[in-house]
């Protein structure tokens, strides 16, 4: 939202925005309390996710939080709450561009470092069946786009 | 490189944020003071295209041939400070040492801020790095862009830049070419970073018009060592 607003603004200078380049703005009010109440829903129910997401994980693939011998359980709770704040703020803002931008371009680069995309596929494709779970199918639409995006992002190989 | 003593009012209210590479998070702009600060507190100025076509174009004319080399000893210049800055800014956001990271992310977190920058993304291939040698591909290299399509590689400026980086790092002399580049009509730059024999060999097959690719080839099956 913000970052159509922001394009919208230079595009129209000095004249008015018709109605078609409008159409964003009234979609975004529109679904505003959808929109606040995903947030909301996601704030309260965050831990639970990550948790049923992590205990789902374990049981498809137990030796999915352990490298070299190393307990990478933390480091991976730690990230995926990372991950959910952006995708609530995405969601209340409707502003995927600014998720990539701020977070997803540079995570990329970070999960490839440590060889996590194995990791960051699994957990983003459970992520998004434990949503669906847990939240209404409308709010449901709103974050597993984000979601889905944050899988392909984060969990393909090069 | 200048360091100013502001700081990044992000930065103030989220010290420990490491993805702090939006336009709006790294740079903070202070237009009563005329300044760009960046996160890491380096002075930046922005520049068009024009720029770079004046530094390219007028050392060519100043120095003649001599400009590559020129260009390259900037970057070497440049790289070694780098590597000092780097190391410093590092170890305060990560509370750690750069020697007791994992290379690649340690290396992925050097070339963010140049990213932010706009010296384009990268690519590191660190396969061949027990052989003592390894590549980097440069997607939208700044100066490729903006030559376009010369017949020649131009990124003489990056070449220097990683070699005085890598050199300060591994504690070794290190040099670099480019042996593929945007502005040869590739669709990116590819750069060779090595031992200086390794890198006149790449430099000579190149001037007999072996590709990025024979290159690759010629130095895995061990060429030059014969």
């Amino acid at each position: 939202m913000l970052s159509q607003l922001e394009r919208l603004t230079r595009e129209i200078d000095g004249r008015y925005a018709s109605d078609a380049e409008l159409t964003f703005a009234i979609d975004y009010v529109r679904s505003f309390n959808l929109r606040v109440q995903t947030y909301q829903r996601l704030q309260e129910l965050e831990t639970t996710l990550v948790q049923q997401t992590y205990t789902k994980m374990r049981s498809i693939d137990p030796s999915v939080f352990s490298h070299g011998g190393d307990d990478l359980s933390a480091k991976w709770k730690r990230d995926t709450l990372r991950v959910m704040r952006y995708v609530a703020v995405a969601v209340l803002m409707d502003d995927t561009e600014t998720f990539r931008e701020r977070l997803l371009l540079w995570f990329q680069t970070i999960m490839r470092a440590f060889g996590a995309q194995r990791s960051c596929n699994l957990t983003y494709q459970v992520l998004q069946e434990v949503v669906k779970q847990s939240l209404t199918a409308p709010q449901a639409n709103l974050v597993c786009p984000l979601l889905e995006l944050s899988r392909r992002t984060l969990g393909t190989l090069t | 490189m200048v360091i100013a003593t502001a700081q990044n009012s992000v930065k103030r209210k989220h010290p420990k944020k490491h993805n702090h590479y939006g336009f709006r998070d790294f740079f903070q702009f202070d237009p009563d003071k005329g300044t760009i600060l960046d996160w890491n507190q380096g002075q930046n100025i922005l520049t068009t295209e024009d720029f770079i076509i004046g530094l390219v174009e007028g050392l060519q004319e100043e120095v003649g041939d001599a400009s590559a080399a020129t260009m390259y000893t900037i970057g070497c210049e440049w790289g070694l400070k780098d590597a000092f800055f780097f190391e410093n800014w590092f170890e305060k956001e990560f509370e750690r040492s750069m020697r007791q990271t994992n290379l690649l992310f340690l290396l992925e977190t050097w070339w963010w801020p140049f990213t932010a920058q706009g010296w384009g993304r990268w690519e590191i291939d660190m396969g061949d790095r027990k052989q003592g040698f390894m590549f980097i591909n440069i997607f939208d290299s700044a100066v490729a862009r903006t030559l376009g399509d010369v017949g020649k590689p131009v990124c003489y400026l990056y070449a220097g830049l990683f070699a005085g980086f890598f050199t300060e790092l591994v504690k070794k002399q290190l040099s670099c070419i480019e042996i593929q580049c945007y502005s040869m009509g590739e669709t990116y730059c590819k750069f060779l970073i090595g031992g200086q024999d390794r890198i006149d060999a790449a430099a000579f097959w190149m001037n007999e018009g072996a590709t990025a690719r024979d290159i690759e080839k010629r130095l895995r099956s061990g060429e030059i060592l014969r």
